[in-house]
């Protein structure tokens, strides 16, 4: 299903509506306050951008210098062309070790793979240990946000799920109630699993290690206790040097949440004696979108989700009416590379305006992106009749200053004295749900040309 | 193997000219933090507390004073004996260490600007322990504090693994209400030591 009609899904309760939007809103405004509270934020954003650019430029230099780093930390690196042979790779370790029972924290790579579904298939059972993202597995959904997987359930809904399948007592929704519950439930699981697989935030060069960061301590109770540890990763996790973590770092939490930096940093170099450490670095569409000079700074993207917080198309529309893993503005210029068609409506659910842009710690040119997109969708994609024709008559009409004059004159009134019926009538979809505004009595144009005069 | 060679193939085809890596200039970010101010501040920020010390005072008391009902502590500094009710000699798999009440680990480095604080695991056997223990103790030195990530990181040079701290575990996965004490410890103090 398109954007659009998975949206107006979401939108037949209003209410939820809006307390989606202010949720995130929510977010987007602590962000505001912890960024204002750096000096040489805009610096801090360029030194982000800039550290991916030349990254990006030099990405096979970097994962070779990576590999053998890693290799001479004990730590075994795999390669995977793509989701299959990532979710191949992963279940051939496990079937090493005899791992059947998994623990797993956030990773959006392995979501992008399905390798859970891949996993579950071979009998084996996988357990996502961020709460949120616990939450959207025992309801069976997707997380709907790349930081706040469950952000579109509130707090009874997680109430009913819990009780339905950790057995919890009615509680009316309390929060800490329900995570204490999920504490007791999945410290079992970390204490009984046999493998864990974590996702990675940056992988250095230099030092062939690998961060990952947490609020929970659930990557770290997985990667600790289990004697297998799996560490997925895209090629473009790849920092240089140990030094730029200190301008992610200082990103990637305050753009996210609000917090100065995430509870645990856990900065993996050698395996512990007696575990096995793994990374699996995965293209699986990454280096074709490198070879897109318009979109190839997509791939700076360090996933903290603030262009979602602050668009106010996901606010209103919700992580799941863009149907792809990484949903919200980042996402609806990622998608595209990889399935044209299936994304074709995603670069379209955007005001432009731009925010998503202004927020982004690495200064992606998002909205310029979604712009682009939109070009190369209309020339290879079909598009609906009525805006085929409505785009020629609007071209058209834009070339005939005096054509355009007469027609706005005839709008204007039409919006001041027709009835709502006829205003608000079926084809006008920006009669839905809102009214339009009551005609003014004059043009821009006329107005500008008689203030001019004076 | 085969797909290593196919994806470095593909991103020397499409990665663009190089371009110069940046140079990191920290004096930007300066403005002439009071560290142990904007440290406390920081970590109570963020859930944690922050308690001064001075050198006189034994820290095992200290501590049995902040944590009096306690059974099983586990503390890595010296002169230890009498406050470690768990010895690691017997412990065979993390798993074990699931009752762990309190753990003591010297950090070498925090950082005022988030109130993280460094610790590695040179400092503690197992890996686990400062995640699986319910609560979670780190002295640290006044003089060992940084203003900002850029000097923290000058500083970091040899560990298999280590992990900046900040607060104790927390979510806000329920409906954007914070909880303190997810997977990792309940609480997290910082001994500031005056030395």
């Amino acid at each position: 299903m398109s954007h659009p009609k998975l949206a107006s899904l979401f939108n037949q309760n209003e209410a939820r509506v809006d307390w989606h939007d202010k949720a995130l809103w929510f977010v987007r405004h602590k962000r505001d306050l912890a960024t204002h509270q750096v000096k040489g934020w805009e610096a801090l954003r360029d030194l982000g951008h800039h550290i991916k650019a030349h990254t990006l430029s030099n990405l096979d230099n970097y994962l070779i210098e990576f590999e053998k780093n890693a290799l001479e930390n004990g730590i075994q690196v795999h390669w995977a062309a793509n989701g299959d042979e990532h979710n191949k790779i992963v279940h051939q370790i496990l079937e090493e070790n005899q791992a059947k029972k998994i623990v797993k924290s956030k990773s959006m790579l392995t979501e992008e793979c399905h390798l859970n579904p891949f996993l579950e298939a071979k009998a084996i059972e996988v357990i996502d240990t961020d709460l949120g993202e616990r939450i959207v597995q025992l309801a069976k959904e997707p997380p709907s946000h790349i930081v706040l997987p469950a952000i579109h359930k509130n707090r009874h809904e997680v109430d009913a799920l819990f009780q339905e399948h950790l057995n919890t007592q009615p509680c009316d929704g309390d929060p800490q109630y329900l995570t204490h519950e999920a504490r007791k439930h999945l410290r079992e699981k970390f204490i009984k699993a046999d493998a864990a697989i974590t996702g990675v935030n940056f992988a250095i060069a230099e030092t062939g290690g690998f961060v990952v960061c947490t609020n929970e301590g659930n990557a770290d109770m997985g990667a600790h206790i289990a004697p297998v540890h799996i560490a997925c990763m895209g090629i473009e996790k790849l920092i240089p040097k140990q030094e730029h973590l200190g301008v992610f770092l200082r990103l990637l939490a305050r753009s996210a949440t609000g917090q100065p930096i995430t509870t645990y940093s856990s900065h993996f170099k050698r395996p512990a004696k007696g575990h096995k450490m793994h990374i699996v670095i995965v293209d699986n569409g990454r280096s074709e979108q490198l070879g897109r000079p318009d979109f190839r700074a997509s791939l700076h993207c360090i996933r903290c989700g603030a262009c979602m917080n602050t668009c106010p198309i996901y606010r209103r529309s919700g992580g799941h009416s863009y149907d792809a893993t990484i949903p919200g503005p980042i996402g609806s210029i990622l998608s595209p590379g990889k399935d044209l068609t299936k994304h074709s409506s995603l670069p379209f659910a955007s005001t432009l305006c731009g925010s998503c842009s202004d927020v982004c710690p690495v200064k992606i040119d998002i909205h310029s992106q979604l712009y682009k997109w939109r070009q190369i969708i209309t020339q290879n994609t079909k598009q609906p009749f009525i805006k085929k024709k409505s785009m020629v008559f609007m071209g058209k009409l834009f070339t005939k200053p005096t054509q355009f004059a007469r027609i706005g004159k005839i709008a204007r009134w039409s919006l001041r004295y027709l009835p709502k019926s006829i205003i608000n009538a079926r084809p006008n979809i920006w009669g839905k749900s809102r009214d339009l505004p009551n005609g003014p009595k004059q043009s821009f144009d006329e107005w500008y040309k008689e203030r001019t005069k004076k | 193997m085969g797909s290593r060679t196919e994806i470095l193939a593909k991103i020397k085809t499409n990665k663009p000219n190089l371009i110069e890596t940046p140079i990191i200039e920290p004096q930007v970010f300066d403005e002439g933090l009071n560290l142990i101010e904007e440290f406390t501040k920081k970590v109570e920020a963020v859930g944690g507390q922050v308690v001064p010390i001075t050198y006189e005072m034994d820290i095992h008391t200290e501590i049995k004073t902040l944590f009096p009902d306690t059974a099983l502590n586990f503390s890595t500094l010296e002169k230890a004996i009498s406050f470690n009710t768990l010895s690691l000699d017997n412990i065979e798999k993390p798993q074990e260490l699931e009752d762990l009440d309190v753990l003591v680990l010297e950090s070498p480095l925090g950082v005022a600007e988030n109130g993280a604080v460094w610790v590695n695991d040179t400092s503690f056997p197992i890996r686990v322990l400062p995640f699986i223990t319910k609560h979670l103790v780190l002295v640290l030195g006044k003089n060992d504090i940084v203003p900002y990530m850029h000097q923290a990181y000058d500083t970091l040079n040899d560990f298999n693994f280590g992990v900046f701290i900040s607060g104790p575990s927390k979510t806000a996965d329920i409906e954007q209400s914070l909880v303190i004490g997810a997977h990792g410890a309940l609480s997290l103090t910082i001994l500031l030591k005056n030395d």
